[in-house]
């Protein structure tokens, strides 16, 4: 792979998968989010460990999230949608703000992606406003049938003092 | 305190089998106050692991009650605790959570001191014009007057007024000894990697819902369904399960200074099942007798009043919390890791906790919100709740069988069906809180 971080089209490509992503979340089209990932894809919300340093081996330090499979999201989704859960009725206000795209590596098959975002979370009952400010890293690949799946996903919160909840939607 | 004091907040009167809390000691700014006073900076309270200190120098910081603490190991093995604060403008003398360092500099003026906490340094002192008097002072740091460990776990008060930490205890310690005689060298560390949360509610809320066995089928019904469905399709994961050979009830015990532990003696393959103990089961049983390791496999809540839970299921965590307002709480949470346990033990305890325990969890944040629709509840004045009535009719010494499988003999205990779900055992922790308040007010 090659760093393609000045190829337009590329840039262009990732950008419109990361806002797909963000769009799905804070439209609760948990579907299309979902469907936007491979079945066996990694999605991990490392620990921090010291203030500069996050957990880096998930079988012997702990993470905030660390999901193997498509599984432990689709968990999470019906975990929501079953509106047993109290964190989820109401569901807050989600609204993702997405800068700071690089692309690390990319050939015809597969890219990563490092990307910086805000998501703002608004809790309509209570009026509270809480930020999370976090550091994306996709690797997308292709798909079978054509267009990009999501084949892992890292997320670095940097304001780890986390309110009461955090789920997937508000990361 | 205004304008109740402690003992008209909580009405406990055994010989009538009455027992109530006043909801104003969730919101009560003054009282809110006294509880930072008499019981946080009053009472010993748990502040860390002897693990968390690998080395001589190593060093933790962490705050008892409002004030900050910097607890290190000194060159000669020896643990000290002390108000992490520069004895000559007060500025915070170690900025970090953790590492290991012989000497601390403040970064203001330079004075710096050991890892005992002797002031190695006052700057350019021999130019400084200091009146003979300045050399009377003691510019070491000041220690914290009670700090002692029980196998390992730290405690440490403000207040030199309280009795030896094992008396503090009392037979709660039998349940710290269920958790440390897992290991075979008798300890216990946190898996790397912090995790601290807030949540807008009382501290006791978090206190009460620790020993809150009632809550568990309500609060965590969308858990539970996963948890189901999990087994369901054979992808919970395969565990040799050693079914209970003892009829399913949950119980409790309390202790005396306001501790408190509940239990369940549970049949079925269940989430707790998958408990990483099962992979060591024999090693240990080996070790502690069949007694014991029967308890280790049990479900157990235990609080140690006012600062600490460990909550031994499928997976262990160490809780601890520091109240920052009266309606907010910081809660600092840890996987508690059996020292000499097996790399595949640790890897299923790690992703149990992550599965339930952390506030990006399935369960635990189900919690967190609970307490703060609980805190908003309370601002109606709608009269004592009726959240200390369950078991109130219970026998005073109901699970005394229970108790001499462990040789013990708490103050009180309760035993019911599975979903009995007593609160008996939030009544120590509130007359633990009263005694508190009142030795304070009547000083
Ligand atoms: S405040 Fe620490 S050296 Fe001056
Ligand atoms: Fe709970």
């Amino acid at each position: 792979m090659t760093p393609a971080s000045v190829d337009p089209a590329l840039r262009a490509l990732a950008a419109d998968l990361l806002f797909r992503e963000a769009d799905a979340l804070d439209n609760q089209d948990w579907a299309n989010w979902l469907a936007m990932y491979r079945e066996d894809a990694r999605y991990w919300v490392p620990a921090w460990i010291d203030e500069h340093r996050t957990t880096a081996d998930p079988d012997t330090e702990l993470s905030l999230i660390y999901h193997t499979t498509r599984r432990g999201l689709e968990e999470r989704v019906g975990r929501i949608q079953s509106r047993k859960s109290i964190t989820a009725t109401p569901l807050p206000r989600t609204l993702h703000l997405i800068a700071g795209l690089t692309i690390a590596e990319a050939d015809t098959e597969a890219m990563r992606v490092r990307s910086n975002a805000a998501v703002h979370v608004y809790d309509a009952r209570t009026a509270a406003h809480h930020v999370a400010a976090l550091r994306y890293e996709h690797s997308f690949r292709c798909a079978p049938g054509g267009g990009w799946l999501i084949a892992a996903k890292t997320i670095v919160l940097v304001n780890d003092r986390m309110p009461s909840v955090v789920d997937f939607y508000a990361l | 305190m205004t304008p109740k004091n402690a003992d008209a907040l909580i009405d406990d009167r055994p010989q009538d089998k009455v027992f109530g809390v006043d909801r104003s000691v969730f919101t009560d700014e003054a009282v809110f106050q006294d509880e930072l006073r008499l019981i946080f900076e009053g009472t010993w309270v748990f502040v860390g692991l002897e693990t968390q200190l690998p080395r001589p120098h190593s060093f933790f910081t962490t705050h008892i009650g409002r004030q900050p603490v910097l607890v290190m190991r000194d060159g000669e093995d020896k643990i000290g605790a002390f108000l992490n604060t520069c004895r000559h403008r007060g500025l915070i003398l170690c900025p970090f959570r953790r590492g290991d360092q012989k000497f601390h500099t403040c970064r203001y003026h330079g004075w710096t001191y050991d890892s005992s906490g002797r002031n190695a340094l006052v700057t350019d002192r021999q130019v400084g014009q200091y009146t003979p008097r300045f050399a009377q002072l003691d510019h070491d740091l000041v220690r914290v007057p009670r700090l002692a460990g029980y196998r390992g776990l730290l405690f440490a008060s403000l207040n030199p007024d309280v009795p030896d930490l094992e008396e503090h205890l009392d037979e709660a310690r039998t349940f710290i000894d269920l958790v440390l005689d897992q290991s075979p060298v008798g300890q216990v560390e946190f898996v790397p990697g912090d995790v601290t949360y807030t949540f807008q509610g009382n501290w006791k809320l978090q206190f009460e819902n620790g020993l809150d066995f009632y809550h568990f089928q309500s609060t965590h019904s969308a858990y539970l369904d996963i948890v189901a469905k999990r087994f369901a399709e054979g992808t919970a994961g395969a565990l040799s399960a050693e079914p209970e050979q003892e009829a399913p009830v949950q119980g409790s015990f309390n202790f005396r200074h306001g501790h408190a532990v509940n239990w369940s003696i549970k049949n079925t393959d269940n989430a707790s099942g998958r408990k990483p103990l099962r992979l060591e089961v024999d090693a240990v049983r080996a070790r502690v007798g069949a007694t014991r390791a029967k308890w280790m496999l049990r479900q157990r809540n235990l609080t140690i009043f006012p600062n600490l839970q460990i909550i031994d299921v499928q997976s262990m965590q160490l809780r601890t919390w520091r109240p920052l307002a009266v309606g907010v709480t910081e809660i600092t949470s840890h996987c508690l890791g059996i020292v000499g346990e097996s790399a595949e033990a640790r890897r299923l305890r790690i992703r149990n906790y992550e599965d339930f325990f952390n506030p990006t969890g399935l369960a635990s944040s189900d919690d967190n919100l609970m307490f703060e629709y609980c805190q908003d509840g309370y601002a109606a004045e709608a009269g004592p709740t009726q959240g200390y009535e369950r078991g109130l009719a219970s026998r005073p010494d109901g699970a005394a069988d229970y108790a001499a499988e462990l040789g013990i003999s708490p103050v009180e205990s309760a035993v019911g069906e599975l979903f009995f779900g007593g609160e008996m055992n939030f009544l120590p922790g509130y007359r633990e809180w009263r005694r508190l308040l009142s030795r304070g007010r009547n000083r």
